[in-house]
């Protein structure tokens, strides 16, 4: 493999893998507190995106409820994506409340949390579609303003072109990862937050106010999911109610190879995964969601504590 | 022990009695009153079963297709229904797996009665659910199954969807038309999907049988697909003079903006998949210049087009895909058969299993003005379409909006 | 009655399959090993009758006869059209077998993972399946493998092996709830340092619980390919296999009713919204609803059954006298 080429396996593997990372934060913060896998983040993660789709005041299609509405505003891109993102974190709340929370407070099976969340996807999705149609969107053309749709980091002649937009979503992905450890480890709230992961009956002895906490991550954790489905909706559409689904399995191994519940790790399990896939040769392209999941499986028996994880499993 | 037993008799016994009461058939006048534009005809509707993906991620499919179906209802209850009876279009959903199709399937054969079947949406669903028509012997239309071996599963089995053996050499021609001096060609196809696997068969067979061209590696993806970083990478270090892509719309439309933003200048020909406006939205200007080979197109002018395509516009407010088309088709070849059944032996007097047969034998005889063009159907139920289309793509300057420029 | 069996006979065989599938996934549970495997087990029987049925002994339609040849020799003829029901044993046990050797190599790497670790180590595993059959051509690529001929003339006749089957693996597992390995695996199950200070080989009795769930997943392919006239890449897939753990967790993971009764149920309940949809003389609304928002009410359901079932719809002490209500909290296994 020649050395540009090298390089340019490198850049898009990192871009590819930026897309998962940004998926498997908002999934690996809510399983960093509660030890456990909420499957309605895919949802979460689509809805972002079609709220998104909504507040830049574009109109819906022919096919759902809500025919041919847009809202009366018409909010710049950004704009759109931080409040599609708020209202996201809005309805992560709401299933907290109604999903989680019951579970938790009869102290059942944290499997159990597995299957509501889920069903609580089957119905997020088939709202979607009932309400706007199984048609994909896309945002207004140039949500980023002038900046070219692709980059050039090769010389001369060589050209090793990465589209612009997934430069964005690298670095919103590594900031909002670099705030989150920030906020966990320095902050008094992200140590409270630590010590429910710890132990949440101590904690709460402790005078930690949980359940206000644990709604916290919730919102957090539906407000980055959120704003990610915005953000790649730019980069490839929207498309469809399954939107987040598709990416729902590969985030799952993402936030694995990471270390469950490790936030740094999500960004580097994104990363890695990402550079499995680049770096498949292309005659073998049609195996390469299998050396993807090949990797996961090698990494799990060889690391099972994550990429980053020391001895002890990290708990935040 | 003994309690046990009947608490779970008691279990079986309900969940027995409800799906009882879901089994009874409905009446079939429940909701004759809802079809529209039926002032004028008289008498029972005639039932007509369309069992296609209206949930799962196949649905962006199948709701085309309803949308083709409906139309299709309102067109021919207007234009006298069935010799004066309305018809009465009675919907499944089929999901997107293969049990889903069964089951949607048995529940319009036999709970609604319905004297044929357009569906289901995808090939793989079709092997499942079209063997169980074959068996009832209830004639059906695959609106979008393009798979080799699906007309041949029994003599019931007919489809609308033409596979595309016809249209892949003459895009390739058009493109060589546009630039003679292509001698290298990469091939991408969505190797999940039946549709998509088939087509590029054919493509990659007129490229290595037509003199002077060179077929690079092929690349696959998924249809689920939406990076394509690496496949455009290869694409770009292959360096062709042509770029030949199956897939289907959002995962072909992410596939080609993705190429030209990484700088791919050279001609594309998206396949039939990419032949629905709903991939504007998806490449936006980049999809500007791409050929597109056609099953259906919405420009060509004959009556019953213009009405679909008029009906189509006024429900969606942009022009028709070929999905909706052949479901169309789908329905028109049956309001045909019928008709021309019952003009001979009044459907009436005619017991369910006879007329089921009879409008089979008559749909596989008969030629139709379909929105698709003139089609008929060879012994065995394969579609026998004389017009394709290679057209491209023309973006409007907003990127958001665009049409189908044909080329002759 | 016959509109009823017309119907739904290919609901209740696919019902019953489902109840031995999630009985599959119950299977290494019952040792503590939470495993998405089945549905890569069950797409491996799917693939042996598909093959054995129609490239192994292919129908000869010159001679109305299921004939296998070696070369040009011809080795056995059975008559037709309808496929023979022993062939169809013979595919069960081929897929048996090359499900639980496939198994043990599987679960000896991978069962030394615990609970999450080990859900993940199987999914990655049911989607290497996916993507190796979806590109080769023995498999059939996308399109799969179609034609699968029919053991009987109807879709009810497959109760005459679905039927047997079910009772016998229920009973199997109620039998295994109380020997001595049943018991081995639920001291597994509730405290595995503790089972291994007794003396309990932990390995043995962990691949054991995964082969034998994964040889009933493979024997349910068999039967669901040629029930379903067609096999491809896109049977036995990832939301398969979340589905099969709802009807197990929703069921009830304490007795082997649990998963048979959540099965049954969980499967049922999206054709029993359509026929309810279908029932005469409902607002015109109601139906409308019904029938479009099938799949809202299913996932509602699904999670108001998590949390007024959090011990499954099924408890072990469901059926006995109600003197010692379980109070005990489950303990997780993530």
């Amino acid at each position: 493999m020649s050395l540009p080429l090298f390089f340019q396996q490198v850049l898009n593997g990192l871009a590819i893998g930026s897309v998962y990372a940004m998926f498997a934060i908002g999934y690996t913060l809510i399983f960093s507190i509660l030890r456990i896998i909420n499957f309605a983040h895919a949802a979460i993660f689509t809805l972002g995106a079609y709220f998104t789709y909504a507040l830049t005041g574009s109109a819906f299609g022919y096919n759902g409820l809500l025919k041919n509405s847009a809202l009366p505003i018409h909010l710049p891109f950004l704009l759109a994506a931080v409040v599609g993102a708020l209202l996201a974190g809005v309805v992560s709340i709401v299933i907290e409340r109604l999903a989680f929370r019951p579970l938790r407070e009869r102290g059942a099976d944290p499997l159990l949390s597995l299957v509501s969340s889920l069903g609580v996807a089957v119905v997020i999705v088939n709202v979607i579609q009932y309400l706007v149609g199984a048609e994909n969107y896309s945002y207004p053309a140039h949500p980023y303003g002038n900046l070219p749709t692709a980059i050039n980091f090769g010389l001369g002649t060589r050209r090793i072109p990465v589209r612009t937009v997934q430069i964005v979503i690298f670095g919103v992905a590594v900031v909002i990862m670099l705030l989150l450890t920030y906020w966990l480890n320095r902050t008094k709230t992200g140590k409270a937050l630590r010590a429910i992961a710890e132990d949440a009956t101590t904690a709460s002895l402790l005078g930690i106010n949980t359940d206000r906490l644990i709604l916290l991550t919730f919102f957090l954790s539906g407000m980055i999911g959120g704003l990610s489905g915005a953000l790649i909706g730019s980069s490839v559409s929207i498309a469809g109610p399954y939107f987040g689904i598709s990416f729902g399995l590969r985030g799952l191994a993402v936030i694995v190879l990471g270390g469950l519940g490790d936030i740094p790790g999500a960004i580097v399990g994104g990363v890695v995964l990402g550079l499995a896939e680049a770096f498949v040769p292309a005659q073998y392209i049609a195996y390469k969601d299998a050396v993807a999941f090949a990797v996961l499986f090698l990494m799990l028996l060889l690391r099972p504590q994550g990429l980053l994880g020391g001895a002890q499993l990290q708990k935040v | 022990m003994r309690s046990m037993v009947a608490r779970l008799s008691t279990l079986f016994v309900i969940g027995a009695w409800l799906l009882m009461a879901c089994g009874s058939p409905t009446p079939s006048s429940t909701s004759a009153a809802t079809t529209g534009g039926t002032a004028a005809l008289a008498g029972d509707p005639v039932p007509l079963g369309v069992a296609v993906a209206e949930t799962s991620n196949t649905a962006a499919l199948g709701q085309e297709q309803v949308i083709g179906v409906t139309i299709a209802e309102k067109y021919f209850n207007d234009h006298g229904g069935i010799n004066g009876r309305p018809l009465k279009i009675i919907r499944q959903d089929t999901a997107g797996d293969e049990n889903g199709a069964i089951n949607a399937f048995n529940a319009l054969i036999n709970q609604s009665k319905v004297l044929g079947i357009v569906g289901p949406t995808l090939s793989q669903q079709a092997f499942a659910a079209d063997k169980i028509a074959d068996t009832a012997k209830v004639p059906v239309v695959g609106p979008s199954n393009t798979a080799k071996g699906v007309p041949q599963i029994g003599p019931y089995v007919a489809r609308v969807s033409a596979p595309v053996s016809v249209v892949a050499p003459n895009a390739v021609k058009a493109a060589l038309k546009q630039n003679p001096q292509i001698k290298k060609v990469s091939v991408l196809f969505a190797q999940n999907d039946a549709f998509s696997k088939s087509e590029t068969g054919t493509f990659q067979h007129v490229i290595t049988t037509t003199s002077g061209l060179q077929l690079l590696p092929v690349q696959t993806f998924q249809t689920t697909d939406t990076d394509f970083t690496s496949q455009a990478t290869t694409v770009l270090n292959q360096n062709p003079d042509l770029v030949i892509i199956s897939g289907l719309a959002v995962d072909g439309g992410n596939l080609v903006k993705q190429l030209r933003e990484l700088g791919y200048k050279g001609l594309i020909i998206g396949g039939n998949g990419f032949n629905t406006p709903n991939i504007y939205p998806v490449c936006k200007a980049q999809c500007d210049g791409l050929l597109i080979a056609q099953a259906y197109s919405y420009e060509l002018n004959s009556p019953v087009n213009n009405d679909f395509r008029k009906s189509y516009q006024d429900l969606q407010k942009q022009e028709p895909g070929q999905l909706a088309a052949q479901a169309f088709a789908g329905v028109q070849v049956f309001v045909k058969a019928m008709s021309a059944v019952d003009k001979a032996t009044p459907l009436k007097g005619l017991s369910i299993e006879a007329a089921r047969t009879a409008i089979n034998d008559q749909l596989l005889k008969g030629k139709y003005q379909t929105p698709l063009g003139p089609i008929s159907f060879t012994a065995e139920g394969e579609v026998v379409q004389n017009d394709f289309y290679v057209a491209q793509v023309k973006m409007n300057a907003d990127g958001a909006t665009g049409k189908f420029v044909l080329l002759k | 009655m016959a509109v009823f069996f017309a119907t739904y006979g290919s609901l209740i065989v696919a019902m019953m399959l489902a109840a031995m599938l999630a009985l599959s996934l119950y299977l290494p549970l019952l040792a503590g090993q939470l495993s998405l495997a089945s549905p890569g087990f069950y797409a491996l029987g799917g693939y042996v009758a598909a093959i054995i049925s129609t490239r192994v002994v292919p129908f000869d339609s010159a001679t109305q006869a299921y004939v296998w040849r070696l070369g040009a020799h011809e080795i056995l003829r059975f008559p037709g059209p309808l496929y023979p029901v022993s062939l169809l044993i013979v595919e069960m046990l081929v897929a048996s077998v090359l499900s639980a050797v496939l198994a043990v190599a599987l679960g000896l790497p991978a069962l030394r993972l615990r609970g999450i670790y080990l859900l993940l180590a199987t999914i990655a595993f049911v989607e290497i399946l996916q993507v190796v059959t979806q590109v080769l051509d023995l498999t059939g690529g996308a399109i799969g493998i179609f034609n699968i001929p029919q053991p009987f003339a109807s879709q009810l006749g497959y109760a005459w092996v679905v039927v047997p089957l079910l009772v016998l693996s229920a009973f199997f597992v109620y039998r295994l709830e109380r020997i001595r390995v049943g018991r081995a695996f639920t001291a597994i199950r509730e405290d595995e340092l503790a089972a291994a200070a007794m003396g309990i080989n932990l390995t043995y009795h962990k691949v054991l619980a995964f082969t034998m769930g994964a040889v009933l997943a493979g024997i349910v392919g068999v039967i669901s390919a040629h029930s379903i006239n067609t096999w491809n890449s896109r049977q036995g897939t990832f939301d398969a296999g979340i589905a099969y753990l709802a009807f197990v967790l929703i069921g009830g993971s304490r007795t082997f009713l649990g998963p048979i009764v959540g099965g049954i149920v969980l499967y049922a309940l999206p054709e029993v919204l359509r026929g309810i949809a279908a029932i005469p003389g409902l607002p015109p609304a109601l139906a409308q609803l019904l029938k479009d928002g099938r799949l809202i009410i299913y996932g509602l359901l699904l999670v108001l059954g998590t949390i007024f079932f959090p011990q499954g719809l099924i408890r072990p002490n469901l059926f006995r006298r109600r003197k010692f209500e379980a109070t005990r909290q489950v303990p997780g296994q993530v």
